[in-house]
């Protein structure tokens, strides 16, 4: 194809020496120390490419190096673009491309707190274990056992500010949000009601899932796990760990399952935009619209415990294809669901934008311009809110995507009414998705269970979550997944908060902060102590400072 | 449907009233009413103790590890269900070669004693008829035969003793020393 053979001429351009590789949508591509940067800029500048994650893997024991690897993305070809560097063993250490590309600062400290991979031309700091997490025990580092405890004295930490340019007066929002009930500190810092600065720290319920999966677990009951992730968009990474392991074993399977892959995410789409449209307008006050739009939500529940079994964490999903089928009656039934969810909603959202409060709060509210989104790559509706027209489902298309037709919507404003108005148009792109799938619903069976996983293969696999796209990239093992790097789409979304928050009046703040749909939780996903038990000073490991990060 | 579509009204907002009073009370008066549950709901395992043969086929596939097999000192097998880490996936019921595995609706699970979280299964041991020892279960072997009626002339013997009748059987037909 002519853009691969694009990319592999200009990679080899910067590095006449890498070792390119391409396997169906994904390019791989082995790169040195010194040539990292450049292509780095040359793919997420250039080639105009957005960054999806860095993991960082432990391989002494096949190839004696740590590796990184940088996966970029081109939704516009549809290709994943992945970088790897090898690591010494003794002292790793890899150039970091954070000012380059802001988007990787989190996902390098990442590898820096779970496997011990220094990153030179940067500041470090602690971002995910906790501040009382012995110095020199990386989880992800193979020779540790999953279950390893460390004897910690725990110490509470504070974030304050250190930094040198917070003024203000600071409001701490957290360490448990009051609406969405989740673990998080925002700490604001106001003069009088306008907003100067933001800090953040999460990472509070990091369960070392990543770790369970490489060490305890076998591939099937990964799936499980993985839809363990997120409250909320559970299915999509149970999806996305399946595709990937399917894709890096190259297992095909069948139609039926795929179908019923797509709708059962798209019931899950449909619920979560609800939900979270009920939330933003019960934080503005309007309980009214909290409570209908729960009520219309419920329906949607129901038909999602009747086509997999369970309200949430569905747990139909296998390596091979799914465990649960649709037969004709629950197929009539989704659909009389869809038609009164349907009409229920419009009439619902017409009776909302009329109330005056919720229009004059959502309008120029948290505003994210297409540059800094660009710059930040942000996912999901907070991209499409801000003029960025990326969706994987259309992008990379994956299970049955491929078969339907439908929009992409996309707003320019970049405010906290467009993020609104981009989730009310996907539930009904939702609602028409799931029809044309059903009524295309192919016959045949649903699970393949005859196959094997070769070690050694990787993938990366891509699914779009109703916040953006999850990241699953996985290395194979014997029994269980060699590598398994999560990445949801929170974590690519909260750096974008300080731009919109800033500047911004404090009422406004619960709104913007919840306006990216966050997921906290499946953020921390991935495991902080002092070798002494005693907490350091903050800046030395905590969001704080401003030359890296949040740009 | 853009917002453009939507006719925009001072009043517009009353319309809530119409829909609140057309949808009028939804919540039901649970638990004095049946809960809104469907019929494929996954709820609580039932494991049927005449039909379980302590293969520990459902602990390998379990996620959670709700089911586990635990060896007493007596040398007892028994499969422990533990409710409180069942995420009701029903992997178990895929997996149990007899079905002796069968799903509930039930979901009411809540309790003040934390023995009834625990479901418990005691398997006899086999015993080797050679030496004695106590190996996997009565009932796996009665299985095994069931599948396999080959398998009635080692299925007492436990698997050290099997090893070494086929070691001494090659000796035999080598008519040497090997291992």
């Amino acid at each position: 194809m002519e853009i691969i053979s694009k990319y592999m001429n200009n990679i080899k351009a910067v590095e006449p020496r890498a070792d390119i590789r391409v396997a169906g949508d994904t390019i791989y591509a082995t790169v040195s120390h010194e040539k990292l940067r450049d292509l780095a800029k040359t793919i997420y500048w250039d080639m105009n490419c957005f960054f999806r994650t860095c993991a960082g893997s432990d391989e002494r024991s096949i190839n004696g190096f740590y590796a990184l690897y940088h996966i970029f993305g081109d939704d516009h070809n549809g290709l994943n673009i992945v970088l790897k560097t090898y690591a010494d063993p003794d002292k790793p250490v890899i150039p970091s491309i954070a000012d380059i590309v802001p988007a990787a600062d989190w996902c390098e400290m990442e590898a820096h707190d779970l496997l011990g991979i220094e990153f030179s031309g940067r500041r470090q700091y602690r971002l995910i274990l906790p501040p009382y997490w012995p110095n020199d025990l990386y989880p992800l580092r193979k020779e540790v056992s999953y279950d390893v405890k460390p004897q910690v004295i725990v110490s509470s930490e504070k974030v304050g500010f250190w930094g040198k340019t917070s003024t203000g007066v600071a409001i701490p929002i957290g360490p448990y949000h009051p609406a969405l009930h989740e673990p998080e500190y925002f700490e604001l810092y106001v003069e009088g009601e306008r907003v100067v600065d933001v800090r953040y720290r999460g990472f509070h319920v990091h369960r070392g899932i990543e770790k369970l999966g490489e060490s305890k677990l076998t591939y099937q009951q990964v799936n499980f796990v993985a839809e363990r992730i997120c409250g909320i968009c559970g299915f999509e990474h149970s999806v996305c760990y399946a595709q990937a392991i399917e894709k890096a074993a190259g297992i095909e399977i069948p139609e039926r399952a795929k179908f019923i892959r797509s709708i059962v995410l798209e019931v899950e789409r449909i619920h979560s935009h609800l939900l979270w449209i009920g939330v933003a307008v019960h934080l503005l006050g309007y309980d009214t619209g909290f409570m209908h739009t729960w009520r219309i939500r419920e329906h949607v529940m129901v038909i999602a415990e009747m086509l997999t079994g369970s309200r949430k964490t569905y747990g139909i999903n296998l390596i091979g294809g799914v465990r649960k089928d649709i037969n004709e009656d629950k197929k009539q039934r989704v659909l009389d669901v869809l038609k009164a969810v349907e009409k229920e909603f419009t009439e619902l959202v017409k009776t909302m934008v009329n109330v005056p409060q919720i229009m004059r709060r959502l309008k120029g509210t948290g505003i994210l311009s297409k540059e800094d989104a660009r710059k930040l790559s942000v996912v999901g509706p907070t991209a499409r809110g801000s003029g960025l027209d990326r969706d994987i489902r259309r992008d990379l298309p994956y299970a049955a995507y491929g078969y339907v037709d439908f929009n992409v919507p996309v707003y320019d404003d970049g405010d906290n009414l467009s993020r609104f108005l981009v989730r009310v148009d996907e539930v009904y792109e939702s609602i028409s998705i799931i029809r044309q799938l059903l009524d295309q619903l192919p016959q045949g069976p649903i699970m393949i269970e005859e196959f094997d996983i070769p070690e050694g293969r990787m993938a990366v696999s891509v699914v779009e979550a109703p916040r953006g796209e999850d990241i699953h990239f996985v290395i194979t093992g014997r029994g269980k997944p060699y590598r398994w790097k999560v990445r949801a789409p929170t974590y690519q979304n909260i750096p974008a908060l300080r731009v919109m928050l800033r500047d911004q009046p404090l009422a406004d703040a619960p709104l913007t902060i919840a306006s990216i749909d966050p997921c906290f939780s499946c953020t921390d996903r991935v495991l902080v102590v002092d070798k002494n038990g005693y907490r350091k000073r903050l800046d030395q490991y905590c969001i704080v400072g401003d030359d890296m990060l949040w740009v | 449907m853009g917002l453009k579509d939507i006719r925009r009204s001072r009043l517009g907002f009353l319309r809530a009233l119409v829909i609140a009073g057309r949808s009028g009370r939804v919540t039901r008066r649970y638990p004095y009413e049946e809960p809104l549950v469907t019929s494929d709901f996954r709820g609580k395992i039932d494991i049927d103790e005449t039909k379980c043969i302590g293969c520990g086929a459902c602990v390998n596939a379990c996620p959670p590890n709700a089911l586990e097999l635990i060896n007493t000192r007596d040398g007892y097998v028994s499969l422990r269900y533990f409710v409180g880490r069942c995420i009701f996936c029903w992997r178990c019921i895929d997996v149990c070669p007899t079905g002796a595995i069968k799903g509930t609706r039930e979901f009411e699970l809540a309790t003040n004693d934390i023995s009834d979280l625990y479901d418990i299964i005691v398997h006899e041991p086999n015993k080797c008829r050679e030496c004695g020892a106590l190996f996997s279960t009565k009932r796996m072997g009665e299985y095994v035969v069931t599948k396999s009626p080959l398998a009635e002339n080692y299925v007492d013997l436990d698997p050290d003793c099997r090893k070494s009748r086929f070691l001494k059987a090659i000796e035999n037909r080598f008519g040497g020393r090997i291992g």
